[in-house]
């Protein structure tokens, strides 16, 4: 590759980041411009082990770059999108989009006017074995999707991930998105209704910890998303994202994550996986660089983080009223 | 004296008890009818028993008890035959298609005085009865999440009456309910029940349901007649002190391969249990008979998982979530 795409990283509030700042570092198609952090001390960390410059303020940052990846709370999705919007600076934010539809639309409309280009971090995506699906589906050899039952447990990632005015919610608001984005992508449909049963089980939240989700599609299809922090701290890895995809002629299942080494680790005294599967948020995160370097649509853009945010915000919805709650009564 | 057994169907579930029963100390599978007559020879010549018809068992002197394992539709006629006649009944899950032939079955057996047991196997699945005890002595803390699956192939190109929703409910009343009973036997009485169904072409039939209880657990239950490679069982219980996971796929102690490529898929997989789960459901009950005890699934409480089941089927074509109430 000729030229690399100069990205920069916004914040270390988020659990990816440090795998956000390597994949920068490390990527053949991205210069890394460095980070800058509303928490300056874990900034300046931050870049110190990554290698990277320490942008003191936000305008530095983006006069630096031409993308910059926002890893911050969710909350703090909208404002920095804004300011990188307005600087003319390209955005791939971190799932959720916001937290709150109003909000993630007005990242959409800030963006667009700029004009620049908005992703979102969906790295299941790019996992070989969901491409191969999504290939297999279109060329017919499931029939006709008929319902899916999908997973994304994981373990409580503490921070600020239990508050929910930075986070927006949950388990369903952190770990829904990434389901129900991989359904609409491989099924080629919409989320139409959602209901949902949630619970404050495990750690003692003021947000639920359990959550689980049976929607409705636009084609008639049905899915289920357990969205939960489920994960035991015992469990030997963070959690992961399964499919079982029902169609008219076929039955597919999906473990995105199932390709580890068992590690029975006598130092530590505990028993871990060790993927060895393809890196997933470096092929994420090059399809972005790759698509804005060229001149194109990047694969994955603020209308499908807004369609995913709308079914965990319907959720909330669903869980509160104890019936099923129809997208189009919480869409913008 | 032995125990006089006779066998009402002669399909998957006739066979299954028949064979269970032989074996069983002082138990005597005396006869076996089916409809036609004619296809209850093969499993009464096994069981060295003779062929009758259901009206000839339930006449017969040396019939202690009755198996009622016809097709779903038909459990509450001969079971109440058979009740009329002063025979115990053991009925294969579902217990009835309908409530009211559930409940008209339960008044008709406690009217004669005879037992009524409802086939409810997994309750005496080993790997569900030790789930059962983790969480009731506590080791799993307050359940959280629970997760079962149940899949099998089509079954309805070998029996037609499985694909006939008003013989056999499906694969909500004939798949599924193992699971639904199976929560209750575990959790208790739920809240409210949302639930999900599809049905293909070719016996496809699939169908996802959420089962509330008022503060917790969180349940999901799969039940799927599109699991092309066989019959496959699963559960995923999550406690607040800890999380028990079973995969049947992953529990089979025997595999089998050959040149010839993987063997047609079975019904159910090889037993790889001195005592299979079926017969230590005869055996109980039989004691439980000999002993005066109620059998540990009655006609009750097969009425109430059947219930659930209906009430999973009403939210599934509704659309609504249907709040649960148990019949007494």
């Amino acid at each position: 590759m000729s030229r690399r795409l100069r990205i920069g990283l916004i914040s270390f509030a988020h659990v990816h980041a440090a795998g956000l700042a390597s994949t920068l570092r490390a990527h053949e198609a991205v210069e890394f411009t460095g980070i800058h952090d509303e928490d300056p001390a874990r900034g300046m960390a931050a870049a110190s082990e990554h290698g990277a410059k320490w942008h003191e303020t936000l305008d530095s940052l983006l006069a630096a770059s031409e993308a910059v990846v926002i890893a911050s709370t969710n909350v703090d999705h909208r404002r920095y999108a804004e300011a990188a919007a307005a600087q003319g600076v390209h955005v791939l934010s971190e799932k959720p989009l916001a937290t709150t539809v109003a909000d993630g639309r007005a990242m959409i409309d800030a963006c667009r006017l700029a004009p620049v280009q908005l992703g979102v971090a969906f790295p299941v995506r790019s996992s070989p074995a969901v491409v191969a699906l999504k290939e297999a589906i279109a060329g017919g050899a499931l029939g006709q999707i008929r319902a899916v039952r999908a997973t994304n447990p994981g373990q409580y990632p503490g921070r600020w991930f239990g508050d929910k005015h930075l986070a927006g919610g949950g388990a369903v608001m952190d770990h829904t998105v990434h389901a129900a984005d991989a359904i609409r992508w491989l099924a080629g449909d919409e989320f139409a209704r959602v209901q949902a049963e949630l619970g404050s089980f495990i750690y003692g939240l003021a947000v639920e910890d359990c959550g689980l989700l049976t929607c409705d599609l636009v084609s008639g299809a049905f899915a289920s998303i357990d969205c939960s922090w489920s994960r035991p701290q015992t469990f030997p890895t963070w959690g992961g994202v399964t499919l079982h995809v029902v169609g008219e002629k076929t039955t597919v299942d999906v473990d995105v994550f199932r390709q580890a080494l068992t590690h029975y680790d006598d130092t530590a005294g505990h028993t871990r996986l060790l993927g060895w599967g393809d890196d997933l948020t470096a092929r994420m995160v090059g399809d972005f660089a790759r698509a804005i370097l060229a001149g194109r649509d990047v694969p994955i853009n603020g209308e499908d983080g807004l369609r995913a945010l709308e079914v965990a915000v319907a959720a909330y919805r669903s869980a509160e009223t104890k019936r099923p709650v129809a997208i189009a009564d919480v869409r913008a | 004296m032995p125990l006089g057994v006779g066998v009402i169907g002669a399909g998957f579930a006739g066979a299954m008890h028949a064979r269970s029963a032989l074996g069983l100390d002082d138990v005597r599978v005396v006869a076996v009818a089916a409809l036609p007559l004619d296809q209850a020879a093969a499993l009464a010549k096994e069981c060295g028993a003779r062929v009758a018809t259901a009206e000839e068992i339930c006449a017969a002197p040396d019939v202690d008890l009755v198996v009622v394992a016809t097709p779903t539709h038909l459990h509450a006629g001969y079971a109440m035959a058979a009740a009329k006649a002063g025979k115990h009944v053991f009925c294969e899950k579902p217990i009835a298609r309908t409530r009211e032939q559930a409940e008209a079955m339960v008044r008709a057996c406690d009217a004669a005085g005879v037992t009524l047991a409802v086939g409810h196997v997994v309750r005496y699945f080993p790997e569900y009865q030790r789930a059962k005890q983790l969480i009731d002595d506590g080791t799993l803390g307050r359940p959280a999440m629970a997760t079962l699956v149940r899949g099998n192939f089509s079954v309805g190109s070998a029996r037609e009456w499985y694909l006939d929703p008003a013989k056999s409910g499906g694969v909500v009343l004939d798949l599924m309910l193992h699971d639904l009973d199976t929560v209750r036997w575990w959790f208790g009485e739920p809240s409210r029940v949302y639930a999900r169904r599809f049905t293909g072409s070719a016996g496809l039939e699939y169908a996802l349901a959420t089962i509330r209880y008022e503060d917790r657990p969180i349940v999901h239950i799969e039940g799927s007649w599109a699991e092309h490679s066989g019959f496959r069982t699963g559960f995923e219980l999550r406690g607040d002190r800890g999380m028990l996971v079973h995969d049947s796929r992953a529990a089979s102690p025997l595999t089998v391969q050959s040149p010839a490529g993987p063997a047609s898929p079975a019904m159910m997989a090889a037993p790889t249990l001195s005592e299979s789960p079926y017969r230590r459901q005869l055996r109980d009950l039989f004691a439980r008979i000999r002993h005066g005890e109620r059998p540990l699934v009655d006609g009750h409480e097969g009425l109430r998982s059947l219930a659930l089941g209906l009430a999973v089927i009403e939210s599934a074509d509704s659309g609504r979530v249907v709040e649960w109430k148990a019949p007494a």
